[in-house]
């Protein structure tokens, strides 16, 4: 059967508001020990992610003066639970991310499920790996 | 001024060109998911293989490809004493999420470093490295990944 992101993905995430400064963001990805941060909207919309290599576009601005808005990176594509992982990691590879957005399958839904990381794929060969007899 | 040496993480995990990507994804599950620097017998940097490299190759064998198909040749050349901010740049630019650091005097570019675009975000957040160390060390209450 082809394996489906739901399989994979993590449930929840670690979100900050789109007003939130570049330095609050970057605390809440060290002690959280993150790569990434979801940004939502007031409605609990998702409107991106900023991850550790889109944080170094801030560097050099003022840091408490920067918002989330101004550097995340904007959620354009859909990933939902029941893409195929392939389709997946296909998208990841092309666009560079390390960490994708999964939301409902429900048309219209801008509410994060959850994320699908690339560690957990690279945990999943591993595993599969030593799950063969050699 | 911070330098790159100040930031770095001095724990390189290397393996040679001729390994299997098998042996390759076993050493980041172990070193949690860092990436893996490709070196040439005679201590050479020859490549980086990311994460994003590897998950490429999900569902194929990965016992027959080795890393040499799967790195990405790896030319830049990072010396230690640099300023941050000149690494900083150099990231943007290349748009590269890890820096190897070279040494200098040590012959043929012989790795002794890697600059994560974490250790960045680490030093941008202002908090001290050590201060959430204990924090970070616990045991996760749930483990995150699920069979």
């Amino acid at each position: 059967m082809e394996e489906r992101v739901m399989r994979l993905m993590q449930k929840g995430s670690l979100a900050c508001s789109e007003d939130t400064s570049i330095r609050d963001v970057a605390q809440i990805m060290v002690v959280n020990s993150t790569h990434y941060c979801t940004v939502m909207n007031q409605n609990h919309e998702v409107m991106g992610i900023i991850s550790a290599r889109s944080i170094l576009k801030a560097f050099g601005r003022d840091l408490d003066q920067t918002k989330a808005k101004d550097i995340l990176v904007p959620y354009t594509f859909t990933i939902t639970p029941s893409t195929p992982l392939k389709e997946a990691i296909q998208l990841m590879d092309k666009r560079k991310i390390e960490h994708l957005i999964v939301v409902s399958d429900r048309p219209g839904s801008k509410a994060i499920l959850g994320l699908l990381h690339v560690e957990d794929i690279v945990d999943r060969m591993a595993r599969d790996e030593e799950r063969q007899p050699s | 001024m911070m330098r790159v040496c100040d930031l770095m993480d001095r724990d390189v995990i290397f393996c040679y060109p001729d390994d299997s990507v098998k042996d390759v994804v076993r050493m980041m599950k172990a070193n949690q998911f860092r990436p893996v620097v490709v070196v040439h017998e005679s201590g050479e940097v020859w490549g980086i293989v990311t994460r994003l490299a590897v998950i490429r190759f999900y569902g194929e064998d990965l016992e027959q490809t080795r890393a040499e198909d799967v790195m990405r040749p790896y030319r830049i050349e990072v010396d230690p004493q640099w300023p941050i901010e000149k690494a900083i740049e150099l990231m943007k630019r290349t748009k590269y999420e890890h820096l190897i650091i070279v040494d200098p005097h040590a012959g043929p570019r012989r790795p002794i470093g890697i600059l994560c675009s974490f250790d960045i975000v680490h030093y941008m957040s202002g908090i001290e490295t050590g201060h959430y160390e204990q924090i970070l060390k616990m045991p996760q209450a749930w483990p995150t990944s699920s069979p």
